[in-house]
């Protein structure tokens, strides 16, 4: 499934190119920001905090990448919008479960980092620019480091079983 | 594109309190973009919902919103429409909702050909009292209400909804984000009754297979089956396999879309006020005899 729409990548701008992963990642904050009401609603603060700070680790990465394309290119307007974006690195609405916990997040997380670089390496040979195809080259490879800092939590944090299930009532005659 | 409007000027401050996981987030993000595709700011949009899980809608967006009474959306929004027919009207609803104690204005809505947008979140359970028997609920369904398993056929809403005319039909799923979007934008360009089955799965009491991840594999975008979407015929035989396959894309769209019921009450209305009006005591004499 293609997660964007009509952008094409050989015609992509290198202004075009920042504006897009400065959208990927404002799309995966805001996912993570709503995982996290989702679950501060649902009785799982653990959960929601660690995905407060996902937010706030994707929203320090869309800002660092949004001062660089104001450095190169001012205010100008960008080419790329937000609707032309689906779920690139945002996990999907049905990953978050009531009651789940750190352990399912991070691996929720991991997912979405792979999924983030399936999108920059499949792109890649459709990106003939240079300057371009090294962007998104580096942009692929920060999605390697991303997976493994996410495996280096998940080694740490301890197996506990599945208890999101716990959240549907069992049949029972009303 | 719209540079004016984004999805995000659709969405109200109100949180979404749907259990996460819900195929309904999808839903209400790719209507954001579907209206930002659009163009039509907010306060030429109505939202009309009745009793439900997805009937909540019209909170979550910065639309004018009226989340009414049980299964009593369609009357509601025909009302919205004929009294400003310049409004956008969305119907948003669940299968309950829309094909049990609102069943009955499903037909009359069609007939009449009202533009409306009526975006259906099948789920196939009455997911917010906990998760009993609903019209789609398939047979050998396991809930409180059948601890057997359901004895009853389901209703297959696309064919319901393509038997009774309907100009446009179409089925969705949050599972494929993009081609919803697409779909609900076409649906809300539609000029006439423009239907959506969304089948958008109760994650709490929903049944495996019907969660999004098994839509993935499951779906079967019409388009790539070469289905010809202006074929009425084609589509009541596609639409027969509600239940077995899933289906994406549009079903039918009438090519020559008939003046809708709004239209053509306007056009009763310049009439009327174009010709000569007629005498008071004619008026009066035709009331007596009668």
């Amino acid at each position: 499934m293609a997660p964007t729409i009509g952008i094409d990548f050989e015609r992509l701008t290198l202004r075009d190119a920042l504006d897009l992963a400065v959208l990927i990642e404002e799309e995966a904050r805001d996912r993570y920001r709503e995982f996290a009401e989702q679950l501060t609603a649902h009785d799982t603060p653990e959960v929601a905090d660690f995905f407060t700070r996902m937010a706030r680790i994707e929203e320090r990465h869309r800002s660092e990448l949004f001062e660089r394309r104001r450095t190169l290119f001012g205010d100008a307007p960008s080419g790329v919008e937000r609707r032309q974006l689906f779920e690139v690195e945002a996990p999907g609405y049905d990953e978050a479960r009531a009651f789940m916990g750190v352990r399912q997040a991070l691996e929720i997380v991991l997912a979405a980092e792979v999924k983030a670089y399936t999108f920059f390496n499949e792109a890649l040979p459709r990106v003939k620019d240079p300057e371009l195809r090294g962007l998104f080259q580096e942009l692929r490879d920060e999605e390697v480091h991303h997976q493994a800092l996410v495996k280096t939590e998940l080694a740490r944090c301890p197996e506990k079983p599945d208890d999101s299930e716990a959240y549907a009532d069992d049949p029972v005659a009303q | 594109m719209n540079a004016m409007l984004a999805p995000n000027d659709y969405k109200s401050a109100l949180k979404p309190i749907w259990c996460p996981g819900c195929g309904d987030f999808g839903v209400v993000q790719a209507l954001y973009r579907a209206l930002s595709a659009v163009g039509r700011p907010p306060h030429e949009i109505a939202f009309i919902s009745g009793i439900g899980c997805s009937s909540r809608i019209p909170g979550y967006t910065t639309a004018y919103g009226f989340n009414s009474v049980h299964g009593r959306a369609l009357p509601i929004a025909q009302g919205v429409k004929l009294a400003n027919p310049d409004l956008l009207v969305v119907v948003a609803g669940g299968d309950g909702d829309g094909f049990s104690i609102g069943g009955g204005h499903v037909p009359h809505a069609i007939r009449r050909n009202v533009d409306l947008t009526y975006l259906v979140m099948d789920n196939q359970v009455y997911g917010l009292t906990k998760g009993q028997l609903s019209p789609t609920s398939p047979r050998g369904l396991k809930t409180v209400t059948s601890p057997q398993g359901s004895l009853e056929q389901p209703i297959n809403p696309l064919l319901t909804v393509l038997a009774y005319g309907a100009g446009f039909v179409a089925q969705a799923t949050p599972a494929d984000m993009p081609g919803m979007t697409g779909l609900v934008e076409e649906a809300l360009r539609y000029p006439g009754f423009a239907f959506v089955n969304i089948q958008s799965p109760c994650v709490t009491f929903g049944e495996e297979e019907q969660q999004l991840r098994a839509h993935k594999a499951r779906m079967k975008p019409l388009a790539s089956l070469g289905h010809d979407t202006s074929n009425q015929l084609a589509a009541l035989d596609l639409a027969r396999a509600y239940g077995t396959e899933l289906y994406t894309g549009v079903f039918y769209r009438n090519p020559v879309p008939p003046p809708t019921y709004d239209a053509l009450i306007r056009q009763r209305q310049t009439d009327l006020q174009q010709g000569e009006p007629p005498p008071r005591a004619r008026v009066l004499d035709a009331y007596l005899r009668a």
